[in-house]
């Protein structure tokens, strides 16, 4: 067993592309991936205004929307129709449309209306630039309440005021919320391809008649588990706290036992698809491109409650759903191995199930079809 | 021969090839249909319902029971139960039994009275499609609630003509989208992600297997031959972004702003650049395995770095340059100028020569070594 754990160092050490999937990928991948999402949050969206009113109140809400953090003025122009135009060439992603009768409306008593429009491609940058002008109107608004005020006397406040108040990633980055999930994408995939590269080219050296004892096999589990493991540790040890993405203090012990839950699932995974592929590159051409959908049927960027129910049953057959919901939850959230079992006995499950395929194929003698 | 001939040569013995190799043709074939389907299906919700919502309502007054009533009825939120207390809700929260709870704290009935009592709403950052669509949904029910509270519990007690509506408020559209639907925004730019990857996927197989077998040999390219070899690529793929297309704007009625066939021309320089940028790999390297794993990272990451969803002048230099040269990010820019938006002239040229471009830069250097590659039998055989 232990000559099999060594010998898949040794083979890794020796094979160029086995040694960048396992050991470089997830180095490099854990300063590429997250340079996209340096900004976190999003400020200075670019927006077009359209002051058909040039009142006092019109132009004291364009300055407030200039200095709004979340937008940045890039034209005032003369009506909807060039406010349209700029952004659908995509130079603007919102437009605050202030129509003729807004001063007017609010000096007499009425309510004054502006129109926003948000651009539809760009629905997350368009939401908050709407969020800036939202607040930028409001200041306008209680302006003009005082002025109203000394003709009507003080208005009566609304009932309730809402207050969002986020828990776990708590300064909302978008950065925050996707890579925590994608390291696992990313440590999976990297064990995935690694692994399968590495059985097709021994099943090329030595032929179809390729068989592992169970104790070899049990050896090569253990090596790859100890490198998904060093993956685990290199991610939320090290690149979560070095980009200061929200860790919790989840009990250590927890975390622990999650890491080995997630990469057994994904070696025994990893070792089961490896049995079906007879040369070296294959896996790279079929499993690369998966890794989009994996993230998606993961359910942080596309919630499960929206997903149809079939999908989500189905989901649970790959190690990143419930390995995902498990160190997130853990890592993020500062939830505790209790309040994620059923993703942990998925885990769990997945193990065996992969375990016990992997386990016959290579100790059966493999019969893989030729000249794939 | 002739240059046409060799160009239909070429083709013929690469279609004769896929006929025989069921897992190549399966990066044509069933392996598009899957992923792209998986996405389509997924998605085909568009807009988030019944999100879990704890309530906390420590008041115990007619606030809190209207509040129950109004998540109740409101089409993105369902009322997942009521806890005493914010510990109950976190642990909830964080076994993902609920996304959010709205806490109601005590003396919120007198305090309405006075004015802007405080609501809190407690969401899970860590899952932002769920967060976003709960405080939207949390905003229209405290809207909805406060106008009722006005008329009648406020108007009764406030004096008389304090109660009148606010001095200023915004009536707000989504352009192009009017429903804001995520369908719309992620499955018409994940299916072009996904067909794009494979396509490099693919033609990179195929180029680089006539190098790791030596069968270079016995077909000894020259350019058309080349060319003839990518074309059963372009044309399956061209027709996996017909059908994409087709599916989000025929069946599920997306239908497109700007011009259907300026945007299907971007599929096609599109999937010239990364032909080109996958011969230059192989020429390059004169290895498969190390070109696969280059495009894992050169076409693999491109969704985060299209800066489609989120805004790309924010990222890190570096990630601007490396957007930059990724064909997928001008065919977004381009998608939301021709799909979403009708751009002018000049905004959808932009994107579409920027395609081409990268498509003649990596093109010809990348015939130039493969050719020389194809010559060199020193070079094959590499793993």
């Amino acid at each position: 067993m232990w000559a099999a754990f060594r010998a898949l160092f040794a083979a890794i050490m020796t094979d160029r592309a086995a040694a960048l999937l396992l050991f470089a990928a997830p180095l490099i991948y854990a300063g590429f991936y997250p340079s996209a999402y340096t900004g976190e949050v999003v400020v200075r969206a670019p927006v077009v205004v359209v002051d058909q009113d040039r009142s006092a109140a019109s132009r004291d809400l364009v300055i407030r929307v200039g200095a709004a953090q979340q937008t940045e003025l890039v034209a005032s122009l003369p009506d909807i129709a060039a406010a349209e135009s700029w952004m659908a060439d995509g130079q603007a992603v919102a437009a605050l449309i202030i129509p003729e009768s807004f001063g007017g409306d609010i000096a007499s008593g009425k309510t004054g209306t502006v129109v926003l429009i948000g651009h539809g491609a760009y629905l997350l940058r368009a939401s908050s630039a709407l969020t800036g002008i939202g607040v930028a109107l409001g200041r306008t608004g209680r302006e003009a309440a005082r002025e109203q005020a000394r003709a009507a006397g003080p208005p009566a406040p609304p009932a309730l005021a809402l207050q969002p108040r986020p828990l776990f990633n708590t300064r909302e980055g978008y950065g925050a919320a996707v890579f925590p999930g994608v390291a696992f994408v990313i440590i999976h995939q990297s064990l995935l391809l690694g692994l399968a590269l590495l059985a097709g080219t021994a099943r090329e050296r030595i032929g179809p008649d390729l068989r592992l004892t169970r104790r070899q096999l049990a050896g090569i589990a253990l090596a790859a588990s100890f490198i998904g493991l060093l993956d685990v540790g290199w991610f939320v040890g090290m690149v979560f706290w070095w980009h200061d993405y929200p860790r919790a203090a989840a009990p250590l012990l927890d975390v622990a036992i999650g890491a080995i839950l997630f990469v057994a699932a994904t070696v025994a995974a990893a070792l089961a698809l490896a049995s079906i592929f007879p040369t070296r590159e294959r896996p790279l051409q079929l499993v690369l491109p998966i890794s989009l959908p994996l993230f998606f049927l993961a359910g942080l960027s596309w919630p499960a409650e929206a997903t149809p129910t079939v999908l989500v049953a189905l989901a649970r057959l790959f190690p990143t759903t419930s390995g995902l919901e498990l160190m997130v939850g853990l890592n993020q959230m500062g939830g505790s191995l209790k309040d994620y079992w059923h993703a942990a006995l998925n885990l769990g499950l997945l193990t065996l199930l992969f375990g016990i395929f992997a386990t016959r194929r290579w100790t059966s003698g493999l019969d893989v079809e030729r000249g794939g | 021969m002739t240059r046409p001939a060799a160009f239909r040569a070429s083709m013929a013995r690469e279609w004769r090839f896929l006929a025989r190799s069921p897992w190549d043709l399966a990066l044509l074939t069933w392996l598009p249909l899957l992923l792209c389907g998986a996405i389509a299906w997924q998605l085909s919700d568009g807009v988030i319902r019944d999100l879990p919502v704890l309530l906390i309502d420590q008041d115990k007054t007619m606030i809190g029971r209207d509040l129950a009533i109004r998540i109740e009825a409101a089409p993105g939120l369902a009322l997942a139960g009521r806890v005493p207390d914010l510990a109950a809700a976190e642990e909830m929260i964080r076994a993902k039994r609920a996304q959010a709870a709205l806490l109601v704290p005590p003396d919120t009935a007198q305090r309405a009275l006075r004015g802007e009592a405080p609501l809190i709403l407690y969401f899970n950052a860590s899952y932002p499609a769920a967060a976003a669509a709960v405080q939207r949904e949390a905003g229209a029910i405290v809207d909805a609630a406060n106008a009722r509270l006005a008329t009648e519990w406020i108007a009764a007690i406030a004096a008389p003509g304090s109660v009148r509506p606010a001095p200023v408020r915004a009536v707000t559209a989504i352009a192009w989208n009017a429903p804001a639907s995520q369908e719309l925004q992620l499955v018409s730019l994940l299916h072009p992600a996904l067909l794009h990857l494979l396509f490099m996927l693919a033609v990179v197989s195929a180029f680089g297997r006539e190098l790791r077998d030596g069968s270079i040999r016995e077909w000894s390219p020259g350019v058309a031959a080349l060319a003839g070899k990518a074309a059963p690529y372009l044309a399956v793929f061209m027709g996996w972004g017909l059908l994409a297309t087709f599916w989000l704007s025929g069946v599920r009625g997306w239908q497109f702003a700007g011009s259907f066939t300026l945007f299907m021309a971007g599929y096609a320089a599109m999937y010239l650049a990364y032909l080109g940028v996958a011969v230059l790999l192989l020429g390059a390297t004169r290895t498969l395995s190390q070109s696969l794993s280059i495009t894992g990272l050169y076409a693999g990451a491109s969704f985060a770095f299209a800066g489609a969803i989120f805004p790309l002048e924010q990222a890190s230099a570096f990630a601007r340059v490396w957007a930059g040269a990724l064909p997928y990010t001008h065919f977004a820019r381009l998608l939301a100028r021709t799909w979403i938006a009708e751009g002018s002239a000049m905004a959808v040229a932009a994107p579409l020569l920027a395609m081409l471009g990268i498509a003649l830069v990596t093109a010809v250097p990348g015939a130039i070594l493969y050719l020389r590659a194809a010559r060199d039998p020193d070079s094959w055989g590499r793993r």
